[in-house]
């Protein structure tokens, strides 16, 4: 991904377009690289532009026999449903809470992680953090969720036992709906975190050492080190992870909320795609499912294109 | 350059096409169903031992049916969990591409037949006259029929009223306690277990009663069945009555409340295990088995079969569950809990039967009920995987892991439920009496089902096929009845009933409106 200065540069850029036979000797000349391209972009091709034919069905009322050509066109009705379902505006105040404190939590969590494990000078420690960061990733939500209740439960959690040793009461961390959004929002960040780190470490390994060095021997501390070279250098990063996330600002999470949630909190947890999941795909309302995931991809590709010019006017780059 | 553009496109080409055939090919001209040349059925199944593998590849089974009825059986396990099945099920549904028999819960039934996606099968049933006799009764039929019509074949599933309130004698017989016959005598009980120290560790780690919550969109509503003990003492016992006085939801009945304040007073006071609200049901069992609590409600199997008590037993060699009676509440009533007809229903996609292929699927499951595949399916081949005691029923014997019930056999018996039908053979098969490892005692969770079946259910025959609300409807009323008890909203008479006029205005009246009518026009309300 690559990341665009604006104004000069690229104009600079048009005017030094290469032919058209210039360019056919490059793409030659690099086969193997644009062979390795067509990969994924077959893959998004089949499974992300094709479907694009089958949104039309947030617009019908979609009967499986009669295929998306033959259902009945019945215009914006799927989506008056969604908007004038009793929950609607406590479920996007859901998914944007968890949406939106995920990236608060998770993302300076793991820009931290991972200016500690580029600063580590122990390779073995180092190597022993991130494998250990990098692990609850490749556990399931349903793994998640014995863990959090052997931690959390009231009767005898860990965490509950600690409170009552020092006189205080059980809480009901999955079933209180005080305590359960920051029980998904830092349970998510344990989770990811090490997987997040995982592409500033890549930025960070891209900085020149020389400049270090010359901060070193100017006498400059660890803390002004990052401050002035490591931030600044992995910045373009952030602003693009930033951007990527807020594209997806209305996907919350449904294997995480799904797996944690209870009628209990519903009131804080149940978010767009939960319901989407008891609305549309286990009452075979599809075409309401389909619409609600239209809206949800219409309104986050709005924010990454507000996102993007905002970021090219604040920090003149962005990512397209 | 000009070669490798073309091979490029080709390749894009041959990859956008490949979804186009990803639901397989058609088949070009109808199959004879013989041996040589059979016709296909590709049959989704509900696995009879969940955490057991896939029948394998060369299971005689297939070899039978292929020489007998000319049938090509593709089989393919479905997920075991109920709500992973329904989201396979409708998720072929909506792709058009659902195989030619599956199994199906009845409230995707319902959508699917919406849909046009089900076959109607009113005419197979005399074409199955073994099978029909077996598993097919007039309840079973009706259970399956939509608007006039049979949309699937519903054999009997989970036996019914197999669940008891159990309490633990060893801790009655300590703390000098008798046996609680009302709901203030289980709730006395309930705080004694709680804070007279029952199992004599000097530990206060017990609680008197135990659940965890379990629903279901018909009969099992929020809170659960696992609290049916006490809403049956307040006659609230299931979500629908059927009764002629109070048809309707059970939620209107004003006795609804009482039950919600004698719940919430256990859970305040702590004599209900606290993380009854966060428990799902392994973590549930595994809790009674580590003796966390004195009461609660059971299945006769998770109970009494043999891997199931032996961890308790294992902990607790002198300890004792006993099935008790239903606790009866202020006004009289008593119930261990509702019980519906439970079934498995298996559907024909119209796709198959447009293909020619129901009269096949009536042979193959006729053959299933006779007294070859009955045995096949049910525990294997005699002599490999079961043999046949003096009584006639079919045992382990000495066939080790090969044995229906090892860890090789048990794979063979995957589509069992296809044919069983809770008779006696199978159920003294299925329950063996044994004498347990450590203390000794002699179990049997035939006895055990015996007993809880003979005490009192309340009959909620019917509940299967009442209407489902919508998200929304379902949602505020689980919510609402949760914050009542976890005390997020106060539980007066004022917040209750504004939650019934809300719930009302929401869409829960033309649900329970829907499901009156429901009622009347199928004969249901006695």
């Amino acid at each position: 991904m690559a990341i665009g200065k604006t104004g000069e540069g690229s104009a600079q850029t048009a005017v030094q377009r290469p032919s058209r036979s210039k360019l056919r000797r490059e793409i030659a000349r690099h086969r193997s690289v644009y062979l390795l391209a067509l990969i994924p972009l077959v893959y998004y091709i089949i499974f992300k532009y094709v479907p694009i034919w089958n949104a039309q069905i947030a617009f019908k009322d979609f009967m499986a026999v009669r295929g998306v050509l033959g259902s009945e066109w019945i215009g914006l009705e799927n989506f008056r449903t969604f908007v004038n379902s009793f929950y609607f505006w406590s479920l996007i105040r859901n998914t944007v809470m968890y949406s939106v404190g995920k990236l608060l939590i998770s993302l300076p969590l793991s820009i931290i992680l991972a200016i500690c494990i580029y600063e580590c000078t122990r390779p073995v420690l180092r190597k022993v953090v991130q494998t250990l960061a990098y692990l609850p990733h490749f556990l399931s939500w349903v793994i998640m969720y014995g863990i959090l209740l052997a931690l959390l439960a009231p009767g005898d959690g860990v965490v509950n036992d600690i409170i009552k040793l020092f006189g205080g009461n059980a809480v009901d961390f999955l079933s209180n709906v005080h305590t359960f959004p920051w029980v998904v929002l830092f349970s998510d960040a344990w989770k990811e975190m090490g997987w997040s780190a995982i592409i500033f470490i890549a930025a960070l390994m891209g900085i020149d050492v020389s400049l270090f060095e010359a901060a070193m021997v100017e006498g400059a501390s660890s803390w002004q080190r990052v401050r002035y070279i490591t931030l600044p250098a992995i910045l373009p990063v952030i602003v693009t992870v930033l951007i990527l996330k807020l594209g997806t600002i209305l996907d919350a999470g449904f294997n995480q909320i799904f797996m944690l949630y209870s009628p209990q909190v519903y009131s804080v947890g149940d978010i767009i795609d939960t319901w989407v999941y008891r609305q549309g795909l286990l009452e075979f309302e599809f075409g309401l499912a389909t619409a609600v995931g239209l809206f949800k991809g219409v309104f986050g590709m709005i924010l990454v294109l507000f996102a993007n010019w905002l970021s090219r006017k604040l920090t003149e780059s962005s990512l397209f | 350059m000009k070669r490798f553009k073309s091979i490029l496109l080709l390749t894009l080409a041959v990859l956008m096409a490949l979804p186009a055939f990803a639901s397989g090919s058609r088949e070009s001209k109808a199959a004879a169903g013989t041996p040589d040349d059979p016709v296909s059925i590709e049959l989704w199944f509900g696995a009879a031992v969940t955490e057991a593998g896939m029948i394998p590849e060369d299971w005689v089974g297939y070899d039978i049916v292929r020489e007998k009825l000319g049938i090509d059986l593709k089989l393919t396990m479905l997920p075991s969990n109920e709500s992973d099945q329904d989201v396979r099920i409708q998720a072929a549904g909506a792709a058009n591409s659902l195989p030619d028999l599956f199994m199906v819960r009845r409230p995707v039934l319902t959508n699917l037949v919406k849909q046009g996606l089900v076959a109607q099968v009113d005419g197979c049933f005399d074409k199955m006259p073994t099978r029909t006799a077996q598993q097919y009764d007039a309840n079973s039929i009706a259970h399956t029929t939509i608007d006039g019509h049979v949309y699937g074949f519903a054999s009997p599933g989970a036996i019914a009223k197999n669940e008891g309130l159990l309490i633990r004698k060893d801790w009655l017989d300590k703390l000098g306690l008798e046996v609680p016959t009302t709901i203030d005598e289980l709730i006395e009980v309930a705080r004694a277990f709680t804070f007279n120290d029952p199992d004599g560790n000097g530990r206060n780690d017990t609680y008197g009663y135990g659940a965890f919550v379990e629903t279901d969109a018909t009969l099992k509503s929020y809170p659960g069945s696992r609290l049916w003990p006490i809403m049956g003492a307040y006659g609230v016992e299931g979500l629908w009555c059927f009764d002629s006085e109070n048809a309707g939801l059970n939620i209107y009945k004003p006795a609804f409340y009482d039950f919600m304040v004698t719940l919430k007073a256990m859970c305040d006071e702590g004599i209900i295990d606290p993380n009854w609200l966060s428990y799902k049901k392994d973590d549930f069992r595994a809790a009674w088995k580590q003796g966390r609590f004195g009461i609660m409600y059971e299945q006769n199997a998770a109970y009494a079969a043999t891997a199931n008590y032996a961890p308790f037993d294992a902990n607790f060699p002198d300890g004792e569950w006993i099935i008790i009676d239903a606790v009866t509440g202020p006004e009289g009533h008593a119930a261990i809990g509702a019980y519906d007809m439970n079934y498995r229903i298996y559907a024909v996609s119209q796709k198959a039967a447009d293909a020619g292929k129901l009269d096949k699927i009536c042979e193959l499951l006729e053959w299933m009920s006779s007294d070859e595949g009955y045995y096949l399916l049910g525990w294997g081949q005699e002599g490999v995987n079961y043999v046949l005691d003096a009584d006639g029923i079919p045992v382990a014997g000495d066939l080790g892991d090969n044995a229906f019930t090892g860890p090789k056999g048990q794979v063979y018996t995957q589509l069992r439920n296809m044919v069983f039908y809770n008779g006696d053979v199978e159920l003294a098969s299925r329950y063996p009496t044994y004498v347990t490892e450590v203390s000794g005692k002699t179990m049997s969770a035939l006895t055990a089902l015996r007993e809880m079946q003979a005490k009192k259910w309340t009959s909620a025959i019917g509940s299967g096929t009442m209407p489902t609300p919508n998200a929304d409807v379902q949602r505020y009323y689980d919510q609402s009845l949760a914050e009542f008890l976890t005390g997020a909203k106060a539980l007066t008479p004022e917040n209750w009933q504004a939650f019934l006029d809300q719930f009302n205005a929401i869409g829960g009246a033309a649900w329970n409106e829907e499901g009156i009518a429901k009622m009347q026009a199928d004969g249901l309300i006695r």
